[in-house]
């Protein structure tokens, strides 16, 4: 199951990479198609967050995870660093759950 | 190329992050290396980590990642008209290992009058050697380090995945697009259908952009 996702992945990662490069596109995306394809990567990873904050390991949040990623928004937002918002992140946690 | 030392050391602290995480939740080295030698895609790769430990089945895998990549297609069009002059396996490896920091890089240099497609190679190809050199080291680091709960570490691609949107966010109505996303997954989630969560707030929250103006 993961070796066929993982091959799967690697073919449609390859395909929406190269096919402009290939076959050649007549005409240009209307601009709405344009805007919603800009806006499709932050809305993904935006979607992974929601269930990993609420219900992580599948069970209602004990609380940790919210405040945690709290953190993490303001330490990225204020020094605009993602190893740094992830060091507060994966700390936060870490004691949040010892609580 | 100078210009790329700030990128190159983001890609290789990145890389072993994702090494970490994904050993870690289980996966075998193996493939958490197949995954960087194949796929070459950061956030699609911890994407990838995170469905997997929720046991998602491999078409919605697959179609995250699709869905998360579809962007390339915008990218590769923009870069077509330099790299038109090269033979058809030239083109398709310049289209493996097109990534957001190789675009980006090399519209730059493009834009300040650049011609040369080594200038788009070398970049591209060091970031796909680093990349995997710095996952190796992560399965390496992942493997010594023992449960990742009690550390936190589990939490470090929720983090990441936190950190890459709110860098991302240049406009009030992508900063409402996020958060309605990350809501409606939380909630479907909550519901009860945590294997379509992603991919259907996902792919609905970008029709905020299409009906909203700047």
């Amino acid at each position: 199951m993961i070796w066929i996702a993982i091959g799967g992945s690697a073919l449609a990662t390859f395909l929406v990479r190269s096919t402009p490069f290939v076959v050649t596109i007549r005409g240009r995306l209307p601009p709405a198609a344009s805007r919603y394809l800009e806006a499709l990567p932050v809305a993904i990873i935006a979607a992974l967050v929601g269930p990993a904050v609420v219900a992580p390991a599948g069970t209602l949040t004990h609380g940790a995870e919210p405040i945690a990623a709290a953190l993490v928004v303001a330490t990225v937002a204020w020094r605009r660093s993602l190893l740094g918002g992830v060091i507060v992140g994966v700390v936060a946690v870490a004691l949040l759950r010892v609580i | 190329m100078a210009e790329g030392w700030p990128v190159m050391g983001t890609v290789l602290v990145v890389g072993t992050t994702f090494g970490v995480v994904a050993r870690q939740s289980g996966l075998e080295p193996v493939q958490v290396a197949a995954m960087s030698v194949l796929v070459f895609a950061g956030a699609s790769q911890f994407a990838m980590v995170q469905l997997f430990s929720e046991s998602a089945p491999a078409a919605i895998v697959i179609a995250s990642v699709l869905f998360i990549n579809l962007r390339h297609l915008l990218m590769a069009t923009s870069l077509r008209a330099q790299l038109q002059r090269l033979p058809l396996a030239g083109r398709l490896v310049a289209g493996f290992v097109l990534t957001d920091e190789s675009f980006a890089m090399t519209t730059g240099y493009f834009r300040r009058g650049g011609r040369s497609l080594a200038y788009y190679f070398a970049f591209a190809v060091s970031l796909y050697v680093l990349w995997n050199l710095a996952t190796l080291a992560g399965i390496a680091i992942g493997s010594a380090i023992g449960d990742p709960r009690r550390l936190g570490i589990d939490f470090a691609i929720t983090a990441t995945f936190t950190g890459i949107v709110v860098l991302a966010i240049r406009h009030r109505s992508e900063a409402v697009i996020a958060v309605v996303a990350a809501v409606v997954a939380g909630g479907l989630a909550l519901a009860g259908a945590s294997t379509v969560a992603v991919i259907t707030a996902g792919a609905l929250a970008p029709l905020i952009a299409v009906v909203t103006r700047r």
